[in-house]
C-alpha cells in the first residue's frame, strides 16, 4: 500500500522533476507518512530504478544531475536546514576530489546518490590536500574514502592514500575511486580497494562494506 | 609518401604507404620542447614550437594549433585560472541561465583573449611543416562550449527548465565555432577538428545529441567545407556508438572513436568512413612502451583490410606519458608496414 503511495514520488524523481517530487513528498507528508518512510520508500527506491537504469547502461549525466536535483529538493522538503537525514544512517563516507583537481561534479553526483541512500557524507570538497583527507578520515572513521579525479595529474596522490591511511592506523578503511581519469585504471594501478565504473558501482561498492546487498538497503 | 599525402589517401580509401598515426600531443609537446605549460598556453609561438618539437622527435604525421578546451570561454569573457603546470580552468563562467546571448557579441578571433595566439600557432605551422604535415586546429563543439560558458550543472539543467534559452545558447556557440574555425583555415590550418567531449553519451541521451547537437554541427561543418577545409573531423570521447550512423549526415569525413567504443562496432556503425582512435590514454600513462606497441598492432589488424584508419589514443595522451610509450605508437604502424 505505501509502495503504490510512492509511485509518483518515485516516478518524478527518476524522471528529473523536481517541482513535481516536492509536490508528492508533500503530498505524503500531509498523508501522514513519516520522512523517513519517504526516503526509504521513495527515495531510495527511485534510486534503485536508477540504478538499474544505469546498469543497462541507458543512463547519462543529463539525467543523473536531473534526478539528483530533485532528490535534493525533497530532502530539503523533508529535513529543512539538515543536509543529513535525521534517522538511522548506514555509514559514513568521506569523499574528496584532491590537489590540483578542481572538478567535483562527479564527486556530488556521489554525494547525493550516497546521501540519498542514507549514507552519511563527510565532503572534503575539491582540491583537497592528502593532510585534510587524512585528518576527516582521522576525525569521522568513515566505511570508505572516495576519491573522484577527472584528470591524470592527481593519480600519484591517490596512490599515496591508502599507505598514508595505514601509516596513520587507519587500515581498516577502505578507498574506493572513480571518475573520467580514474575508471580508466585498476585497483592496483592506483593502489586502492576498488575503481568504481560509475556513481552507482560506487554506491554497490560502500553498499557492501555496509552490509547491505541492495541499493535500497535493508 | 609525406604525412599529408598519407592522410589524404586514407581519407579515400586509398593504399598508402603505411598507416597514419595522429598522436593527441597538446602539453606534451610542452614537454618535449622544455616549455613550461603555462607559457605554453599562452604563447603561440611557443606552442607552434613545442609542437614542431614534438613532431620531430616521434615523426608522425599531424601538428596541432590548439591550447586547451577553455580558449573560446575565456574569449567569450570567462575568467580563467592558470596554474604553472596544469591546464588552466574557468574560475567564473561568464553566462548564467539567465543571460540572454543576443547581447555578447561572437569573439573576434583576430582579437579575443588568446584566439589569435592559435592563429598564429597555426601560421607558423602552416610555414614550417604545412606543405608535407596535416595541420589541425580545433573548435570546441556547441554543446560543450555551452557548459564551458555557463558550468556543467547550469547547462545541464537548462535543458529542463528553459530549452529555448538553450537553443539560443548553442546558436551562440554554433557562431562562435564557425568563426574560429573559419579564421584557423585563413591562417593555414588544413583542418579545424571539432572537439564535442560533452555531447557523449554518457553526458546526454540520443535524444538530446538529434535535437541540438545534429543540425548546428552540420551547419558547422558545412561553413568549413566552404571555407576550405580538407575533411571535416568530429571528436567525442566516450561511449558515442547510437550516434554514429549520424556523422555522415553531418558532413564528417573523418570520425574519432574512443576505447570505450570497440573497432568492430566502429566499422559496422561507420563502414565508409574514415575512422581513428582509440587506445585507452590512461594506457600511455601505465603500461609499458611494448605493451603499447601490441595493442597499436592488435588495431592495425582489424583495419588492415577495411582501409581508412588513422591510428590514435582514445583522447588525449597524458602530458606526463613517457617519450617512449609515444614512440611506440609510431613505430607500430612502420613495423606494421615493412
Amino acid at each position: 500500500m505505501l509502495d503504490a503511495r510512492m509511485q509518483g514520488l518515485i516516478q518524478a524523481i527518476v524522471q528529473g522533476d523536481s517541482k513535481e517530487a516536492v509536490r508528492h513528498a508533500q503530498n505524503l507528508k500531509t498523508c501522514g507518512i513519516t520522512a523517513q518512510e519517504i526516503v526509504v520508500s521513495g527515495v531510495e527506491a527511485a534510486m534503485s530504478t536508477l540504478d538499474e537504469k544505469c546498469t543497462l547502461e541507458q543512463f547519462n549525466l543529463l539525467e543523473i544531475m536531473l534526478a539528483g536535483r530533485a532528490v535534493t529538493e525533497v530532502m530539503k522538503f523533508l529535513y529543512p536546514g539538515d543536509s543529513a537525514p535525521a534517522g538511522p544512517v548506514k555509514g559514513t563516507v568521506v569523499l574528496a576530489t584532491l590537489e590540483g583537481d578542481v572538478h567535483d561534479l562527479g564527486k556530488n553526483i556521489v554525494k547525493t546518490i550516497l546521501t540519498a541512500s542514507s549514507y552519511r557524507v563527510v565532503d572534503c570538497g575539491k582540491d583537497c590536500s592528502l593532510r585534510r583527507l587524512i585528518a576527516a578520515t582521522e576525525k569521522e572513521a568513515p566505511l570508505a574514502v572516495g576519491i573522484s579525479g577527472l584528470i591524470t595529474p592527481v593519480i600519484p596522490l591517490v596512490r599515496q592514500v591508502k599507505d598514508l591511511l595505514v601509516v596513520h592506523g587507519l587500515d581498516g578503511v577502505r578507498v574506493f575511486a572513480g571518475g573520467a581519469a580514474l575508471k580508466q585504471s585498476s585497483p592496483q594501478g592506483l593502489n586502492v580497494d576498488f575503481v568504481a565504473e560509475s556513481a552507482f558501482d560506487g554506491l554497490h561498492y560502500v553498499n557492501q562494506l555496509a552490509g547491505h546487498s541492495a541499493a535500497g538497503g535493508p | 609518401m609525406n604525412s599529408l599525402e598519407r592522410i589524404t589517401a586514407t581519407l579515400a580509401f586509398r593504399k598508402s604507404d603505411r598507416v597514419p598515426v595522429i598522436a593527441q600531443v597538446f602539453g606534451h609537446a610542452a614537454a618535449v620542447a622544455r616549455i613550461p605549460l603555462n607559457e605554453y598556453l599562452q604563447n603561440g609561438d611557443k606552442l607552434a614550437q613545442g609542437q614542431l618539437a614534438a613532431l620531430e622527435r616521434y615523426g608522425y604525421d599531424a601538428v596541432f594549433g590548439f591550447l586547451d578546451a577553455n580558449v573560446e570561454t575565456e574569449a567569450v569573457g570567462s575568467t580563467l585560472y592558470y596554474t604553472p603546470s596544469h591546464y588552466p580552468v574557468v574560475e567564473k563562467h561568464i553566462f548564467t541561465a539567465k543571460t540572454d546571448p543576443a547581447s555578447f557579441a561572437v569573439p573576434d578571433p583576430l582579437s579575443a583573449g588568446r584566439m589569435p595566439e592559435v592563429l598564429r600557432a597555426l601560421r607558423i605551422l602552416k610555414n614550417e611543416v604545412g606543405s608535407r604535415t596535416l595541420v589541425v586546429g580545433c573548435v570546441l563543439g556547441p554543446f560543450s562550449l555551452v557548459t564551458q560558458l555557463l558550468g556543467m550543472e547550469q547547462a545541464l539543467y537548462l535543458v529542463q527548465d528553459d530549452p529555448a534559452r538553450l537553443a539560443s545558447f548553442m546558436d551562440f556557440a554554433t557562431d562562435t565555432a564557425i568563426c574560429f574555425g573559419q579564421a584557423q583555415i585563413d591562417s593555414g590550418a588544413h583542418l579545424p577538428l571539432v572537439f564535442e567531449p560533452a555531447a557523449s553519451l554518457s553526458v546526454v541521451p540520443p535524444s538530446f545529441f538529434e535535437k541540438y547537437d545534429f543540425p548546428r554541427l552540420r551547419r558547422i561543418f558545412d561553413a568549413f567545407s566552404c571555407a576550405g577545409a580538407v575533411a571535416n573531423w568530429l571528436h567525442i570521447a566516450g561511449p558515442i556508438i547510437p550516434i554514429m550512423p549520424s556523422f555522415p549526415c553531418m558532413g564528417v569525413h573523418i570520425a574519432h572513436f574512443d576505447y570505450c567504443v570497440p573497432p568492430l562496432e566502429a566499422i559496422k556503425q561507420l563502414p565508409t568512413t574514415c575512422l581513428d582512435g582509440n587506445i585507452k590514454s590512461l594506457t600511455f600513462l601505465h603500461s609499458s612502451s611494448a605493451e603499447i606497441e601490441a595493442e597499436a598492432a592488435a588495431l592495425l589488424d582489424v583495419f588492415s583490410e577495411r582501409g581508412g584508419y588513422i591510428l590514435s589514443s582514445g583522447c588525449e595522451i597524458p602530458p606526463e606519458s613517457p617519450a617512449e610509450n609515444i614512440a611506440a605508437l609510431v613505430r607500430a604502424a612502420v613495423r606494421k608496414a615493412s
